[in-house]
């Protein structure tokens, strides 16, 4: 088969990994070897789907002896099958490396007979690029579900991120899902991978030498948003304690995406767009502004607002906080304020310093004041034009919204909410729980009927309605 | 000049054609630049703007000012602002220098004459409208050299060195080539700003400038065809029909930069030849004697 046709197929087959980031790791050149990382990782292009294009994405082969019900690559789908010998994946690699087209490669494959020997194989690749090409570039490998820990080891020195996908949620959905992933819970080898990494601190001799240290770049995962019953909240409290506990670097999200030649729900995969875009920014104020899971979302209103984000949400249940006087209010509570990040508050802290702030003084740190303005005051003052009143501002800040990118799907959204009540003024601020509250309805009625049933029937669905969905592998 | 109108509100024009504020002209160069920051302070005025000779337009309302570039006066410059300022600043302020920004001079000017009276923590006075322009000038070349970092695309040429053209909105290729250097210090490249008429040449010990206004661009290799058509493949595959949004991906990657992006090419644009006759990826790694195609190509000035 020729290579332009293997690649077709094995980045087909990987297209839908999210985790594509080249960052956490700072490499620097070698004279006479090829390549670095730096941390902040690069964007080398964006796909038409404006996601960033930063590493060589593909699978080593998209042959597989499971058969996971969401999955392009299970064995009873008549597809074609490819695998790249170890060599053209390096040299491929290598080609695109030195055209500065990408960081690196991003490595998962299909099960190959069986775990242990499809990850021998991924080691067998990644370190003929480490070795015979003296590749200093970033790789990131996707561990195989049931690996040894022996071979975890093995491809733990070899790249600098690992990750393993929990796929769903909960384990009741992945039984149902992957039946044969079950039971390998991805809970332990993320433990064993991040006691590796904790290592690599105490010991100060290995730290140093690259070529002993242990996934320099720390562990992602992913899970499908969409696909089963799982709430935002049951969500962001898992991933919240994945970053506690097991000391992930990132949690991906990544909406499902049926396809099949008749569609059942056309709108489906804008619905799971729109939740997955705000299960990241939810994840942003867990990262970046020290907002608690609990404060973001709580059991009652399991379901993030769709019309506004979650700074805002939180905003408007807390406006008893607000409104806050720009040139006083402290650090931590700056970032607390929707519209402002933390390169903006980093600006006002230094800015105050000097004078006190007026609103042009905020433009020229180019602080955009769209939904900031309804939270702040300067100088004792408010904006022009601002009326400091929750449901106003809710009001405003909804038909902002209802402009930018998931217009369709709002639109859609707040019809529904129109003709089934009335937005009462007190409960609108948590809205969500009733305009969404049945994310199984963006489920192929088939599916979302088998995973209602709690006996352990996995999956046997009519092959016709089977859905078809090209995803990602392992 | 007994004409002069009263303009209220509008800076340093109510002043009167009398004291009208001056626009001095240099000659392009980082020191002819630092002389005329010298003359401002000397003359104790803010010129409206630092401008070069060769692109002006003339204009009746200004007064120009010719400024003579005197290297003992730029090193009291750089000087007085790394003492001052600190080395950090006399940095941020080449970097400015190489925006294409024609206010570049004047948003200098103003910020030194503002922070070296003001001491170093003025630096910080981001509120403050000249420290806020300088700020902002900086920052924009620093977004236009990381684009490069980004989108840099090399293609190999017969003689084996990597060229890339590139066609930013200020002159990076200083900014940029450290970066190149280190990472892809096993093979040698050029990369041609076809804006600038700049070139920075690296051969594997060291990289430098050179004056690139007239180079003769060479053309494409078939070999590199078959590797641009394999980067051409994984890019249209990789994109999720279901999730396109060309608007994203426009503000992640500009228009502008397309035209340098061998994925951009149009598919019926792109030359991909017989599968049958598409050499394997070794072969085209290969050592260069037995990859290069016979055709030729204008070569590059030997680095
Ligand atoms: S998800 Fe992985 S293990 Fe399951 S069928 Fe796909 S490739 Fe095979």
């Amino acid at each position: 088969m020729e290579l332009l046709d293997k690649l077709t197929i094995l980045a087909d087959a990987a297209k839908y990994d999210v985790a594509c980031t080249s960052c956490g790791v700072n490499r620097q050149a070698v004279k006479g070897q090829l390549g670095s990382a730096t941390s902040a990782g690069i964007c080398h292009t964006f796909s038409a789907d404006g996601r960033c294009v930063t590493l060589l994405k593909v699978l080593l082969s998209n042959v597989c002896s499971y058969d996971c019900a969401y999955c392009v690559n299970r064995r009873s789908n008549d597809i074609p099958r490819a695998t790249f010998s170890a060599r053209e994946l390096a040299e491929l690699t290598i080609g695109f490396y030195r055209r500065n087209y990408i960081e690196g490669l991003f490595l998962s494959s299909g099960i190959l007979k069986n775990p242990d020997y499809t990850t021998e194989r991924m080691c067998e690749a990644i370190h003929i690029l480490r070795e015979d090409y003296g590749f200093r570039g970033y790789i990131h490998a996707k561990a195989i579900p049931g690996t040894s820990e022996e071979l975890l080891v093995r491809l733990g020195v070899l790249v600098d991120r690992m990750s393993l996908n929990i796929e769903f949620p909960s384990e009741k959905s992945l039984k149902l899902l992957a039946p044969e992933k079950a039971g390998e819970s991805a809970l332990r080898p993320m433990a064993f991978v991040r006691d590796g990494i904790k290592a690599n601190y105490q010991d100060k001799r290995l730290s140093t030498v690259r070529r002993t240290r242990f996934v320099p770049a720390g562990q992602s995962t992913q899970m499908i948003v969409g696909a089963s019953p799982e709430s935002d909240y049951h969500i962001l409290k898992l991933s919240a304690s994945l970053y506690q506990r097991l000391e992930l670097q990132r949690v991906f999200f990544s909406a499902y995406i049926p396809i099949n030649s008749n569609p059942l729900l056309p709108a489906t995969s804008e619905v799971s767009l729109l939740r997955e875009h705000r299960l990241y920014q939810a994840d942003w104020l867990m990262r970046f502004y020290e907002f608690d899971v609990d404060e973001i979302i709580d059991e009652e209103h399991p379901f993030l607002d769709p019309l506004i984000d979650p700074k805002c949400n939180w905003a408007l249940n807390h406006i008893d906080q607000f409104p806050v006087e720009v040139n006083r209010v402290p650090y931590e509570m700056l970032l607390r304020i929707p519209g402002i990040g933390v390169r903006g508050a980093k600006r006002v802290v230094c800015a105050r310093r000097e004078r006190s702030l007026r609103f042009e003084d905020l433009k020229r740190l180019n602080i955009t004041l769209k939904r900031a303005k309804y939270f702040i005051t300067c100088n004792g003052k408010f904006a022009d034009g601002v009326l400091f009143d929750p449901l106003s501002i809710y009001r405003e800040l909804t038909r902002q919204a209802k402009g930018r990118r998931f217009k369709g799907v709002l639109d859609g959204q707040l019809s529904l909410f129109d003709e089934k009540s009335e937005p009462a003024p007190t409960s609108a601020f948590s809205l969500p729980a009733s305009v969404l509250s049945s994310p199984t309805s963006v489920l192929p009625a088939a599916l979302a009927s088998a995973s209602a049933k709690p006996a352990a029937q996995p999956a046997t669905l009519p092959p016709a309605q089977t859905p078809i969905l090209a995803r990602r592998a392992s | 000049m007994s004409l002069a109108v009263k303009q209220e509100g509008r800076g340093g024009w109510d002043r009167g054609m009398d004291d009208v504020q001056p626009v001095y002209l240099y000659d392009g160069t980082l020191e002819g630049m630092l002389t005329a920051v010298f003359e401002a302070f000397r003359r104790k005025e803010e010129p409206l703007n630092i401008v070069e000779e060769r692109c002006l337009q003339q204009s009746l309302l200004c007064s120009y000012i010719p400024i003579l570039t005197d290297v003992a006066k730029a090193e009291r410059v750089r000087n007085g602002v790394t003492t001052t300022l600190g080395e950090r600043v006399y940095e941020n302020l080449k970097q400015v220098f190489l925006s294409d920004d024609e206010r570049k001079g004047g948003v200098i000017v103003r910020y030194l004459l503002y922070t070296m009276r003001k001491g170093k923590r003025a630096c910080s006075h981001l509120a403050n409208p000249a420290v806020d322009s300088f700020e902002d000038v900086l920052g924009q070349v620093a977004k236009e050299a990381h684009y490069m970092l980004q989108f840099v695309r090399f293609a190999q040429l017969q003689n084996g060195v990597y060229f890339s053209r590139i066609e930013p909105r200020a002159s990076v290729v200083p900014l940029i080539m450290g970066h190149f250097a280190t990472r892809f210090n096993i093979q040698p490249f050029m990369i041609y700003d076809a804006r600038h008429g700049l070139s920075g040449v690296f051969d594997t010990e060291r990289w430098w400038l050179v004056d690139a206004r007239d180079i003769q661009e060479p053309s494409q290799t078939l070999a590199e065809d078959g590797f641009q058509a394999l980067w051409q493949t994984f890019y249209d595959t990789i994109a999720i029909e279901e999730r396109r949004n060309p608007t994203c991906q426009r503000n992640f990657m500009p228009k502008r930069f397309w035209g340098n992006l061998c994925e951009q090419v149009p598919p019926q644009l792109r030359n991909i030849r017989p599968k049958t006759t598409t050499p394997t990826v070794a072969a085209r790694l290969g050592a260069p004697s037995n990859a290069a195609p016979t055709e030729t190509t204008n070569l590059l000035p030997a680095p």
